[in-house]
């Protein structure tokens, strides 16, 4: 435990969920719950749940080249944004490989946000140098400056926290006094209450319409989390841990970066669904002709199914096979969770089986030696004929709320 | 926890009466999985060595198998854990034991008693 990293709200956490809840995630100690995930995941769909994002990375992109540098180092196109909106993209490598996806907020001309996975900082920051070292595509005519916005010496410096669902809306109202009605999806502004500035941006990561990030100095992050904490409290807002954000994003079909982009089975944003974040008008961008081949070359999606859950039921996990009505393997789960004694699960799927309302099998792998032992299969593979388990369904690809 | 069960490292209780063990995961193990949502118990007149699995209790956070602190035969399992595995999180100690063996041996002597496993807690 003594390598991994706390962030500036674990005091936080031990607090309020003492430490049999804190595990170890991305090289951090983060809370998986407070009460529980499902107390949390309910909070979110009808009040609203605080979560802590500051283990998140949060870089600075910026100079006279920084629109250019970022149309480079990734797909979609930066010369749209103008300051005040932000907007989802991928970074890939040579072989057109997703090393991360992340969130471009503009703050200004020339001058960029950058918001990657916790899990990928290290690989987003060495790959930024690699990209410059090796000159590729010719990125070093482009002068930018590249910070570590998390830096507390910085007096700009910048962690996540994120306010998601309805009460979320009264909440930051209530505490920084802005017309948050008018702040549409994608769009930020910047704040300040009780000498805190912050910005609050649209975005998120748990599929409520209403949902918010605020940004925040590091050394300001506790007293923030305190204050939406308390002022939220009459809301029914409350804490919410790791556990939570997972299924609610699973919920709303939202991909977790290592499941349903890159990962063991290698997806793109196209099998994602994502295809819409690679702009392949755009001149060039690292990765962009191996891209090109995956935009339209592949047999399996990602698809979001509906088994039967709740007490009782063995939930479905990561690799579990996917059969269709024959029994045959047509894919494998990449996640789930257990949401209103269903089981909502992504899957990557053959594209031809990926109908709403087609009735789909799940055939749960071994989960220790005595399953083998029973003979059931530790990995299986599409084409395998197999037996269902339990049954279920494809539903829309993402949930409307 | 209770004074008069033994203790394993991997979270397990056991009670002993005569020749019958009642086992069951302790309120550490319960906490750290969360809400249970499934149990896969053994089946009735399966023998088991110390460390054996026993069972599977599952989370969305795991499937955490389940050990058998002691040698011995399956003659009774928690019936009411196929309907109700959130007793194991309610009540792990009484009404969400898990199953109960016939014992092959008595000797307790690899297991620790309240106050090692309590020692125990503190060092991991």
């Amino acid at each position: 435990m003594s390598d991994l990293k706390k962030t500036v709200l674990f005091d936080k956490h031990i607090a309020l969920a003492g430490r049999s809840h804190i595990a170890a995630f991305a090289g951090w100690l983060m809370p998986l719950w407070y009460k529980s995930i499902s107390i949390e995941h309910k909070a979110v769909r009808t009040s609203a749940g605080l979560f802590d994002c500051t283990h998140m990375g949060v870089l600075q992109i910026a100079g006279k080249n920084a629109q250019q540098f970022l149309n480079i180092l990734a797909t979609n196109d930066v010369s749209t944004l103008k300051t005040g909106r932000a907007q989802y993209s991928y970074i890939l490598d040579l072989a057109g490989n997703i090393i991360d996806d992340i969130i471009i907020y503009c703050l200004g001309d020339d001058n960029y946000m950058v918001v990657v996975n916790a899990a990928n900082e290290q690989k987003v920051k060495d790959w930024i140098n690699e990209v410059g070292s090796a000159n590729i595509l010719n990125v070093n005519r482009l002068q930018v400056e590249v910070k570590d916005l998390k830096d507390e010496t910085l007096p700009d410096a910048m962690v996540d926290i994120a306010l998601q669902g309805p009460a979320s809306i009264e909440c930051l109202k209530d505490i920084f006094n802005i017309d948050i009605d008018n702040l549409k999806s994608f769009l930020f502004t910047r704040a300040k209450a009780n000498g805190i500035d912050v910005i609050v941006s649209r975005t998120g990561y748990t599929g409520a319409k209403a949902g918010f990030e605020i940004f925040v100095h590091p050394d300001k992050a506790a007293i923030l989390w305190d204050l939406i904490l308390q002022k939220g409290s009459r809301l029914g807002i409350i804490a919410c841990g790791l556990g939570a954000r997972d299924s609610l994003r699973i919920e709303a079909g939202l991909p977790l970066y290592g499941h349903e982009l890159a990962g063991p089975f290698n997806i793109s944003p196209f099998q994602a669904g994502y295809g819409w974040a690679v702009k392949l008008q755009k001149e060039n961008f690292i990765g962009k002709d191996a891209i090109l081949e995956k935009s339209t070359n592949f047999r399996t999606e990602v698809a979001r199914l509906k088994f039967d859950g709740g007490s009782g039921i063995r939930p479905v996990r990561q690799f579990d096979a996917v059969l269709d009505t024959n029994g045959v393997c047509i894919g494998y789960i990449l996640s789930c969770a257990n949401i209103n004694n269903a089981q909502i699960a992504l899957a990557l799927i053959e594209k031809q089986h990926h109908i709403v309302g087609n009735p789909i099998g799940l055939y749960y792998v071994a989960r220790n030696k005595n399953h083998i032992q029973q003979g059931r299969l530790e990995k299986v593979n599409i084409g395998d004929k197999l037996f269902a388990d339990i049954a279920g369904k494809v539903i829309e690809r993402f949930e409307r709320f | 926890m209770p004074e008069g069960l033994y203790y394993t490292k991997d979270h397990e209780w056991v009670e002993i009466k005569g020749d019958i063990a009642t086992v069951g995961i302790t309120d550490y193990a319960q906490q750290s999985l969360g809400e249970i949502t499934f149990v896969e118990v053994p089946a009735v007149n399966k023998n088991v060595n110390i460390h054996d699995t026993l069972a599977v209790v599952e989370s969305s956070k795991a499937a955490s198998d389940v050990y058998s602190p002691m040698p011995g035969k399956v003659v009774e399992v928690n019936n009411a854990l196929s309907t109700n595995p959130e007793l194991i999180n309610q009540d792990c100690y009484g009404t969400g034991w898990i199953c109960k063996i016939k014992l092959a041996s008595s000797d307790t002597k690899h297991l620790m008693n309240a106050s090692q496993y309590e020692e125990y807690l503190k060092s991991i």
